[in-house]
Parts: structure tokens; sequence; C-alpha cells
């Protein structure tokens, strides 16, 4: 009997000695490895959606291959509701070689306009929901997560419209000048277009007016809109309906009440 | 006379468990050392781990200690099986089922450890199964010897 005794001896303490050598390598290996996070960068794709891309450089000097590498981020407004996510994984780094890989995430605008008018008009925090994943060696998978918050600039911030002049055009018809204002907050330039329709108190549609917007980003921008209305369809209050089309997103009808 | 050469022989027998226990401490002390050297960054983010692990080291080598001292009586099965137990319980409970959640600063870590606490577990087990068959051997060895003695 003591034969068997002392080969599982041997083999228990071979195995153990194994086992504990290759996960403490394996961790301790982990600070030769480099994660370089350079600046992220937003852009428009030809699909007018907005793009970022974070790309990651990754520099495996440890002793053993990784495996499964992957990024995943969550994007979510204040209430939790997701607004996009994306996710890039690697299958394997192998030991020895500095790999370079670009994170993207996506949002559709034009989506996130329909979804609500308030990305438009109104600067919000976003909440980001990073996750980097990897094995260990190919083995010990480990994650770490973060959240952070995202500034979002809104286009269209603190839109409003000036006093409404009218002015007689003829004995039948009157013009109206609506002055509209607002400040582009969002990261790209603001172009397109501005169609306005006015109602009276019995929502009858009584004139419609377009200007063309030219808004550089972190500008201020003021115009205003000409409307060519019946003199007998006017009365003293009503509401105006404005959509806005851009390359990026068509918008409205932003309902604004006047009098 | 034989009385003392049975005494003299007595006090060799307990200097040699003695240096035994002290050798195998001092050599299981010193992996730990090597090994913690290794482990120092986990001890950077996880401040508890060094201290966790060294109650371990401490608890195991006094539990080695009195196997060593107790080799040779029944006693030294108890230990080795407590050892064992001593081993798995501290896997049980420090490893939380083998997914390790970490903080650090606005960071959270999850460290997988299931395979590694199951392979660890089958090598308790290996010695759980070990220890069962020198126990049952040492009662075989001694039976043995009662019955030769008893002819």
């Amino acid at each position: 009997m003591k034969i068997p005794i002392r080969m599982i001896s041997i083999a228990t303490s071979f195995f153990w000695f194994f086992l504990i050598v290759f996960y403490v390598s394996a961790v301790y290996s982990m600070k030769d490895v480099q994660f370089g996070f350079e600046e992220p960068q937003t852009m428009l794709t030809s699909r007018n959606q907005m793009l970022f891309c974070l790309p990651i450089k990754i520099d495996n000097k440890g002793y053993y291959n990784i495996g499964s590498f992957n990024v995943t981020t969550k994007i979510s407004d204040k209430e939790g509701f997701p607004i996009t996510q994306g996710s890039t994984f690697i299958p394997v780094i192998e030991r020895g070689r500095q790999t370079t890989v670009t994170h993207n995430v996506t949002i559709n605008i034009d989506d996130l306009f329909q979804n609500s008018q308030d990305y438009l008009f109104n600067d919000m925090e976003l909440e980001v929901h990073e996750t980097v994943g990897m094995k260990l060696a190919e083995v010990i998978p480990i994650q770490a997560s973060t959240n952070f918050s995202m500034p979002w600039g809104a286009p269209l911030y603190n839109f409003t419209l000036g006093e409404i002049e009218y002015a007689i055009c003829n004995l039948t018809h009157v013009t109206v000048t609506i002055p509209i204002s607002f400040e582009n907050h969002a990261f790209f330039n603001l172009t397109g277009s501005l169609r306005m329709c006015m109602y009276n108190s019995t929502s009858v549609l009584i004139g419609e007016g377009q200007t063309r917007i030219e808004a550089p980003q972190n500008t201020f921008y003021q115009e205003h809109v000409e409307l060519t209305v019946p003199s007998i369809g006017i009365t003293e209050d009503g509401y105006l309906e404005v959509y806005f089309s851009t390359p990026f997103f068509n918008s409205g009808p932003a309902v604004i009440p006047y009098d | 006379m034989t009385e003392e050469k049975k005494d003299s022989k007595r006090k060799q027998h307990i200097i040699s468990k003695l240096l035994k226990a002290t050798i195998k401490a001092v050599i299981f002390y010193g992996i730990y050392f090597v090994l913690s050297m290794f482990l120092t960054p986990i001890s950077e983010i996880v401040p508890s781990f060094q201290q966790t692990v060294e109650l371990f080291v401490m608890v195991y080598i006094s539990l080695m200690i009195i196997g060593e001292l107790t080799r040779g009586t029944v006693f030294q099965h108890f230990f080795n099986t407590a050892k064992v137990f001593f081993v798995m319980l501290y896997l049980i409970f420090s490893l939380k089922r083998g997914i390790i959640n970490i903080p650090f600063q606005n960071i959270s870590l999850m460290i997988d450890l299931r395979l590694f606490m199951a392979i660890a577990m089958l090598l308790s087990l290996l010695g759980l199964a070990k220890c069962m068959l020198q126990a049952i051997n040492y009662l075989n060895e001694k039976a043995g010897e009662a019955h030769f003695s008893s002819l």
C-alpha cells in the first residue's frame, strides 16, 4: 500500500506546484502587458451616423498569450435607456506582439432625435458603461468595468422664437417675420433647412415659411423666417410647427405656441 | 544503562522530528516568500490579500509542524486530514465561489478563478484520499504488529 500512497503524494505535489506556478506567473506577467488608450475621435460616417473611434494599443510583453480580448461600450441616457452599443473582439494577442485595434461605437443621430427631442434642444450627460475583458494565458478570465458620463451637446440648444412682427404686404395678406435663435453645441456643423408652419387659434394652417441654417459648431445662430399669411386668418394666439431637415437628421414638428 | 540508552534514543528521535518539522516549515515559508514577491502588484490593488495569504500560510505551517511532530502516531493522520480540510475550506471561503470582484478606484475588477478552484478542489480530494489510505495503512500495520506480538 505504501507505493500507491507515495505515487499519490508525488502526483498531488506535482500538480499543486504546476497549478500555483502557472496561476502566479500568469497574473505576474500582466505587469508586462501595456494598454494604451489613445485620444478618442468623433466623426460622421457616410451614412450620417456619429462614430466614436477609440484606438487601443496592446503591447503583450508577458509570458503568455492573451485570449478573447474584448472591449464593450454601452451608452445610455440618464434613465438607463440604451442608446447604442459597440464591441471589439480580438481572439488572441500573441506574446511579444504589439497590436493596435480601433474600438468603434456608432450612434444613429436620426433615430436618436426621433426617440426624444431633448437631445435636439438640451445639453445633457450620457452614461457610458465601458467593459474590458480578456483571458490571461488564454485560461483565466478577467474583466474590468467602469461607468462614466459623457457630455452631449444639443445642436439646437436654447432654440427660441423672438417677438413676431407683422407687416402689411397687400390688401389681403400680411408678412409675418419670426426671429429664431439657437446655439449649436453639437460636435458637428449644422447645415440644412428650417420649415415653419403657422396655425391660428382654430388650428387652421395660415402660412408656411422656410429658411436655410448654417451654424458651425459652438456658434450662436440668429436668423428670421418670413411667412406670408392671409390677414383674415390671423388670430391673437396660435401655434407654430417647426421642422428641421439636415443631412444628419430630420426632425419635427416641434410645436411652439405664440400670442 | 538500558534506560539511559532508551532516553537518549527518544531524545534523538524528538530532535530529528523537530529538525524535520523546522526544515519543512522553512522550505514552505521560502516558497511562499518567493511567490509573494510575484504577487506584490495584487497586494497593492487588494489591501487584504496579503493578510489573507499570511493567515493561510501561518495555519498551514502550524498544522504541518504538528503533523510532523506527531509522526508515527495516529494523530499524524488526524492533523494531515485537518490540513487538507483547512485548504478546502479556505479556498471555498476566500475565493467566494471562484468569482472575485475587486473595486479599485472607480473600476470594478472581476477575476474568474472557478477553473483554479475546481482543480484545487480535485487535488485536495486526492490529498484527502491519500490521508485516508495512510490512516488505513497505519492501522493495518499496528494491527499486524499487535497480532504478531500476541503470538
